[in-house]
């Protein structure tokens, strides 16, 4: 099979390398009709977005290809593939089997690994500064813990001036991928949260407001003292808003990077059909005493048959390769090889 | 639409109107707390709206020398011209914030006993759902109000004014009974637009499930719960909840407009005008 795979890959790059060949030929004399065939739609998941920003230069520059992405939350990417207005859809959450059988006939193909951050706004704190494990996460967003200077937050940060104002739970109004991942974890990590809660990219939430999109719940985070939310990493970097560390099963505190990304990432050893992973609280082992407790695999979405196989298939190959060292910098931390090997394998069965 | 929403229809029946649970984790689906919410923003939204609206009418058509009457027509009705997601990011970056910190607090601690004045959370709460809904009824109301004092015909104003009333009493027993049909009419027109905008109460509104009557607490309504979810759902029972609730929406829309036309025939006939 895999012998097969880097066969069609090596086509494909033969392919590419005749069309841009054609083109150059042509030169100034050929019509720029041919561009409309190489131009891929996506929409989705705004935790992919920024990364989109970084890969669509670099891939038109490359291949000549245009790459439109409209970031408008995973669910809304999900309806978008589903209904086939857009070529590919991203989300960071994987379909839910009524999802999977809606998009009839798609893949979700693992095509990026990042992390989603708990943030805060609680005067006198300084940025990365406070620190919070798992249950009193769960507490605080369950509305169990009211005030910033609760000894179940004050325990964990002994060195902290915590102030006594209200805590103001912000989460996504929107069906949302964080959602999804933040839910996860706390799911793991909570008994109550997974019996009262549960985990999916919209929920039931028992206290707080909702912002719509990371900007809205950025926003909300900003202007409002005492509050407490959860964004995409790559988002943070973008704003200046605080993020807190969170102590993962290991017991050490950590925040989001590449390395501690990668060292929740050691936790797959083998990739499933459907190719849903879940990072989420990596176990006790001194192993993962790094590992960031909120990591996540972000997904593309694509119809098995399409007219655009040729072109999603490079795309995403070139992602997979080319794609990851440029968005370093966001803290997207490059995917063990087994998922890249997951992923290219789901690939070959896009057919147009 | 009946077919769309069927599935949720058949499970949860017209208890889904009663139920104010909305839990996309256990499918538990009810319209309950958007109606509330509902309800709730846009009768607020219309009390504010009605005298500030009647206000700018009767200062355009009566108090306003000519040179300001145009340019402040021109700007209520631009108003009605901004887009919908305009206001609410307005709502989200100036107006939330300001209302949070400068305006709740102050309102809380003088009428906290009412219990639409609680303790202040963010500024996504629908308090601001309520002033942006404001801002979008109210050129609405106060252009058709005028147009309707415009109508007043100038025979029966000067008549009441040589009989020696006041301007404020001809104001209120010529003018209000002669154009009080078109006028509850428009605001009914107006409390339409409150109840079925969608986008700029989404964005400011917070989306919290449960009844509770504390304006400075998160809310929702019936549109904004289904421009929020209907892309994001997660399940086919939650779609058909959503498009069960925009069904409750449009018949809620439709007795809003049946109510507005009675009134206007009843008026009509009561005071024996054709107009």
């Amino acid at each position: 099979m895999p012998k097969y795979g880097s066969f069609i890959r090596t086509s494909v790059a033969l392919a590419i390398a005749g069309v841009l060949a054609a083109v150059a030929v042509g030169g100034a004399g050929a019509a720029p009709a041919k561009k409309q065939d190489t131009t891929l739609t996506g929409a989705g998941s705004s935790l992919i977005g920024p990364a989109l920003a970084i890969w669509q230069p670099l891939y038109g520059a490359a291949r000549g290809v245009t790459v439109n992405y409209s970031a408008i939350g995973s669910g809304a990417g999900i309806a978008a593939i589903t209904a086939r207005t857009v070529d590919f859809g991203a989300s960071d959450a994987p379909l839910t089997p009524d999802q999977a059988t809606a998009c009839n006939g798609c893949v979700q193909i693992p095509w990026a690994l990042t992390a989603t951050v708990p943030v805060y706004n609680v005067p006198g704190v300084p940025d990365t500064k406070l620190k919070l494990d798992g249950p009193t996460l769960a507490n605080i967003f369950l509305g169990n813990i009211k005030t910033w200077n609760d000894p179940a937050i004050a325990k964990l940060n002994p060195g902290l001036n915590l102030p006594s104002t209200n805590i103001t739970v912000v989460h996504r109004s929107d069906g949302s991928g964080d959602t999804y991942v933040f839910a996860s974890y706390l799911s793991k990590v909570s008994p109550d949260w997974a019996s009262k809660v549960g985990a999916a990219t919209s929920l039931s939430w028992p206290t707080g407001v909702g912002g719509a999109k990371n900007a809205g719940v950025a926003a909300l985070i900003a202007s409002t003292p005492g509050s407490i939310g959860y964004l995409s990493d790559a988002y943070t970097l973008q704003n200046h808003i605080s993020k807190a560390q969170v102590k993962n099963a290991a017991g050490k505190f950590t925040l989001p990077s590449i390395n501690s990304i990668e060292d929740a990432a050691q936790l797959v050893k083998e990739v499933p059909a459907d190719n849903k992973i879940s990072l989420t609280d990596p176990p006790a082992d001194p192993k993962y005493a790094g590992a960031w407790p909120l990591s996540t695999f972000t997904y593309i979405i694509v119809p098995i048959q399409t007219a655009k196989a040729h072109d999603i298939k490079n795309f995403v190959s070139w992602v997979l390769t080319h794609g990851q060292p440029p968005i370093k910098k966001l803290v997207f931390a490059p995917m063990p090889l087994v998922v890249v090997k997951a992923a290219n394998k789901t690939l070959t069965q896009i057919h147009s | 639409m009946i077919d769309g929403a069927r599935p949720s229809i058949s499970k949860f029946g017209l208890g889904f109107l009663a139920h104010d649970v909305w839990n996309p984790v256990l499918n538990q689906f009810g319209a309950a707390s958007f109606l509330f919410g509902t309800a709730l923003t846009s009768l607020v939204a219309l009390a504010l709206a009605a005298p500030l609206s009647m206000g700018i009418a009767l200062f355009l058509t009566e108090l306003a020398p000519k040179w300001i009457q145009a340019p402040v027509t021109a700007l209520v009705e631009t108003l009605a011209a901004i887009p919908s997601v305009v206001i609410g990011l307005w709502g989200i970056l100036v107006l939330g914030p300001v209302l949070r910190n400068d305006i709740e607090p102050g309102l809380h601690s003088a009428l906290g006993w009412i219990p639409l004045f609680g303790q202040p959370q963010t500024g996504s709460n629908m308090f601001t759902a309520v002033i942006v809904l404001t801002i979008m009824i109210l050129p609405i109301v106060s252009s058709i109000s005028r147009e309707l004092f415009l109508g007043v015909p100038n025979e029966l104003k000067e008549g009441a004014l040589g009989l020696g009333v006041t301007r404020w009493e001809m104001v209120r027993g010529v003018m209000f009974p002669y154009a009080r049909g078109g006028v509850a009419a428009a605001m009914i027109l107006g409390l339409g637009r409150a109840v079925g905008e969608a986008i700029a109460v989404t964005q400011v509104i917070g989306g919290f499930v449960g009844i509770q009557w504390n304006l400075f607490n998160a809310g929702d309504t019936l549109a904004s719960r289904i421009a929020a979810e209907y892309q994001g759902a997660v399940s086919n029972l939650q779609v058909a909840s959503l498009i069960y609730l925009a069904l409750i929406l449009l018949v809620f829309s439709l007795i809003v407009n049946i109510v507005a036309q009675v009134i206007v025939r009843r008026v009509a006939r009561k005071q024996g005008l054709t107009r």
